[in-house]
């Protein structure tokens, strides 16, 4: 049988279409995401990469929430003009507690992998609330809601650990039970500071490319 | 002839429903769209509300544009078009107002969770996971009204248009759960199975098949059945359009890791994705050239009327956005355009050029069928189709010339090796660019508003008409 | 051969005022492709390139950053090259719709395709008189309507010069787009990857 004739049967039956379609879309996402699944090197945390503590990760879900990664980046690329201007360019082991990933698609604003340590908690407080005080152009909104919100106002710190922890973050039992007293008079405004300082400190800025 | 058998007709009620809801979400979405355009032009627009912020808005309008509106004109249209080349009614007709009602409501609910700030921030999957859990039964119930009509069918060979409305519904399923899993730790908060590098490898493998099996493979569908329908001619080369469909369908789901370049995954995943991104263009235009040379070869029986304008317009737009789409995938291309403007005119010229302009089409064919009357007034169609031009040529090139501007700047480098701009002298730069993208969105959403009143004034206080199937169908249903 | 529609600047002006007439008068005494090019066309491809000269040497590119400024040599070899790309573009578009000719039942006539070609650019040449201040924004918004108005010159005249059924020519209109947006994006893509590779201009070298 020629393959005319086996599309003909193909196209006189909706069950070998389904098969079919499935079959043959199925392939590429195998090869390219199964063996990644399985690469030690993207899930492996190397010296200095760490989980998000309680604060951190109620900052990076704030971050999630306002949607930041519509204009901002997280990911620096092997680019000399990208380097100099942003620090060392990122690298996968970064990223291994990053769920989900924040890398972006678009810089309407700077890139913010390696911003922490590089501005004061001062500064990033005053952006936050106003970006134009800072860069008179700014084209970023404010979030001054960020400061009268409290970082755990739902009380789901302690939850959201938990599913991390399940999802095999190094968290322990007593962490996650301390948690929200850690964070119990802190803003959102704090959290997102909190985040935004821990970002790329892996490696630090002026170590090699 | 008997009651049952005069009682047979197509149900195409659902397609009107599913057409106006369209017509709704494509004003609002772009209403959206252009509130946020405004936004990148005065800050202060989001009056320091949390929910008019740009970062909540833009999501807002990515998820009403792609889901409500583009979903809703792919399954009206499927739902439409799998009846008449089945020769039958819809399978499970209850179910299909289910679908019907369900998406509406996830949609809007789901728009309002993003208003909150209920975002999973996964491009394109913004939603959490009770939403995903929602879509899921929608899709499934889509799939089987889909299918299960095509298991009633009179009529031997399944059309080619339902091929790709299939491979919609399969596909976008598979992408759906395999992206969205995720562990959830409130009733609005979840954590995505995957994470960092292998995170991104698999929201690009969705991101960009999302692009490909909704975005064109469900309008491909819509362009094989309403193109021939409008020429009434069948489709120019029948073997090209199976080689085309089966290289679509295998080739397209490698595309996705070029939306990583040079970042921090694999570089063998990456070169795979410039490959075959750039193989893709073959089925591709093998599909835009079937297009083509079935309206060529049939233009006696058109009449030059809007609908026929868009259609045959977005075809042109349909070759270029395939065409810088594997361009763009190359590294040496990405290497500037990535994280760019350019990205956001690529996306474009295929959202509005393409995606836009052929469902205007088809819905200036279909609604006066469904009312049995005509279309309001084409002189108004006639606007729409040269403010939709208008509207998308500027967008793109106000686009391209933003983009390649960001990107040459950024990567420039002085006589020491430094860089030679600052980012926020590259930004101001780009101002002028946002407000021009600004006035041509408002120009293509003017051109969707006057539409949104043409097909009101048509279909208005009117009943869907109601459609038999052919006789041979209706012999065989009451056992002749 | 009878002597057919002038071919002087006017008719570029004529064209923006009263296309039918002109497109009409086309159809009926299409020119020879040399009349059209050595009269007329060649003259309107000059226009952005030179305007483009005069107008970078003046201010330097404005790109929104601070001006920059190319030694004049590299703004010639620019200009030079700008025109070369034009002369392609007209010859590679009239060529294009001589070959979809029969597609459409379109005359094949080269003459005329370039006549046409020609006279939809004329918006555009005009237009391109916002060179002599290299502002990005400025060019975009003269000339994207000027753009639009060449669209729709091709789409009215198309039928008229190449002697189409309406309907034909519509689609044949729409493929030349197709044809043009292409050929653009391929433009732009080899660009970048020169540029990428260190050939093209310095900025701020």
């Amino acid at each position: 049988m020629n393959l005319l004739d086996l599309h003909k049967r193909i196209e006189r039956s909706s069950g070998l279409l389904i098969f079919g379609i499935l079959v043959v879309a199925s392939i590429g996402g195998l090869v390219q995401i199964v063996p990644s699944l399985y690469q030690e090197s993207l899930s492996t945390p190397t010296e200095g990469v760490v989980p998000y503590t309680p604060l951190e990760l109620l900052g990076r879900d704030i971050y999630i929430r306002e949607s930041c990664s519509s204009c901002h980046s997280q990911q620096i690329r092997p680019l000399l003009a990208e380097v100099r201007r942003y620090g060392p360019y990122s690298r996968a082991d970064e990223f291994v507690y990053d769920r989900p990933f924040l890398w972006g698609s678009k810089r309407t604003g700077p890139d913010l992998h390696r911003v922490g340590g590089k501005y004061t908690d001062a500064w990033h407080r005053v952006h936050m609330l106003n970006p134009r005080a800072v860069v008179p152009s700014s084209i970023m909104p404010a979030y001054p809601w960020l400061a009268e919100r409290a970082a755990d106002a739902d009380g789901s710190i302690a939850a959201r650990l938990r599913a991390l922890q399940r999802l095999g973050h190094p968290y322990t039992d007593e962490d996650i039970a301390g948690a929200a007293e850690t964070v119990a008079d802190k803003t959102e405004l704090d959290a997102v500071i909190a985040y935004l300082q821990s970002l790329g400190r892996a490696r630090t800025r002026g170590s090699s490319l | 002839m008997s009651a049952k058998v005069a009682a047979v007709h197509y149900e195409d009620r659902i397609v009107t429903a599913f057409t106006a809801a369209a017509v709704l979400w494509t004003v609002f979405g772009m209403l959206a769209g252009v509130y946020v355009a405004a936004e990148l032009v005065w800050p202060e627009l989001g009056f320091e509300q949390p929910w008019l912020s740009f970062g909540r808005l833009r999501t807002v309008h990515t998820h009403s544009v792609i889901f409500g509106f583009g979903v809703s004109a792919l399954i009206g249209t499927a739902f439409y078009s799998v009846q008449r080349t089945s020769h039958v009614p819809l399978f499970a007709p209850r179910l299909a107002w289910f679908v019907f009602y369900a998406w509406q409501a996830t949609c809007v609910l789901g728009a309002l969770s993003l208003f909150a700030g209920i975002n999973a921030s996964k491009e394109y999957a913004e939603l959490e996971w009770p939403f995903d859990v929602a879509i899921a039964a929608a899709w499934i119930s889509f799939a089987v009204v889909f299918f299960g009509t095509l298991a009633r069918r009179r009529v031997g060979p399944i059309y080619i248009s339902n091929w790709f409305y299939g491979a919609l519904i399969i596909v976008v399923a598979m992408l759906h759960v395999v992206n969205s899993l995720a562990l959830p730790a409130t009733l609005t908060k979840s954590y995505s199975l995957y994470a960092g590098a292998q995170d991104a490898i698999v929201q690009w493998w969705y991101g960009h098949n999302a692009v490909g099996f909704l975005l064109t493979g469900g309008f491909l569908g819509m362009l094989y059945y309403f193109l021939p329908k409008q020429a009434e001619q069948p489709i120019w080369s029948y073997r090209l359009s199976i080689v085309a469909f089966w290289a679509f369908v295998y080739t397209y789901i490698w595309a996705g890791p070029h939306h990583l370049h040079y970042n921090a995954i694999p570089e063998w995943v990456q070169s795979l994705g410039v490959v075959m991104s750039l193989i893709l263009l073959a089925p591709s235009w093998a599909t835009m050239i079937n297009g083509v040379m079935t309206v060529s070869g049939a233009w006696r029986k058109l009449k030059v009327d809007p609908a026929l304008k868009f259609v045959v317009l977005s075809l042109a737009f349909y070759g270029l956005a395939t065409f810088e789409g594997p361009m763009m995938a190359i590294r040496s291309v990405n290497m500037l355009s990535h994280f760019t403007e350019w990205t956001i005119g690529h996306v474009h010229s295929g959202a509005l050029g393409w995606n836009a302009l052929i469902t205007f089409g088809t819905f200036y064919y279909l609604v006066p069928r469904l009312a049995g009357r005509p279309l309001w007034s084409a002189g108004l169609a006639n606007v729409h189709f040269w403010l939709a031009l208008a509207g998308v040529m500027l967008y793109v090139i106000a686009m391209w010339g933003a983009g390649v501007s960001q990107g040459l700047l950024w990567l420039s480098l002085d006589e020491l090796g430094e860089v030679r701009y600052g980012f926020v002298d590259v930004m101001e730069a780009m101002a002028p660019y946002y407000a021009l993208r600004l006035v041509a969105g408002g120009l293509f959403l003017a051109g969707a508003v006057l539409m949104a009143v043409n097909l009101w004034r048509t279909m208005a206080g009117i009943e869907t008409v109601r459609v038999a199937p052919p006789a041979g169908a209706l012999a065989a249903e009451s056992g002749a | 051969m009878p002597v057919s529609v002038p071919l002087s600047p006017l008719l570029a002006a004529r064209v923006l005022r009263s296309p039918g007439v002109v497109f009409t008068e086309l159809a009926e005494r299409p020119p020879s492709a040399a009349r059209v090019f050595f009269g007329f066309a060649l003259w309107l491809l000059i226009l952005p390139p030179l305007f483009a000269f005069i107008g970078t040497a003046t201010f330097g590119w404005r790109l929104g950053v601070a001006p920059i400024v190319l030694p004049v040599p590299v703004i010639a070899a620019i200009s030079a090259a700008y025109f070369v790309l034009l002369l392609f573009g007209l010859l590679s578009t009239a060529m294009i719709a001589r070959w979809m000719a029969k597609t459409y039942g379109a005359s094949e006539s080269f003459g005329a395709s370039l006549a046409l070609v020609a006279l939809v650019g004329v918006p555009l040449a005009l237009g391109s008189v916002a060179h002599l201040y290299p502002h990005a924004f400025l060019n975009v918004l003269v000339l994207v309507p000027a753009l639009i108005w060449s669209m729709y010159l091709l789409y009215r005249g198309l039928p008229v010069v190449l002697g189409t059924d309406p309907r034909r020519g519509m689609l044949m209109a729409s493929s030349l787009i197709a044809y043009l947006l292409v050929a653009w994006v391929s433009l732009l893509g080899v660009t970048v990857v020169l540029w990428g590779r260190g050939i093209g201009p310095r900025i701020g070298a």
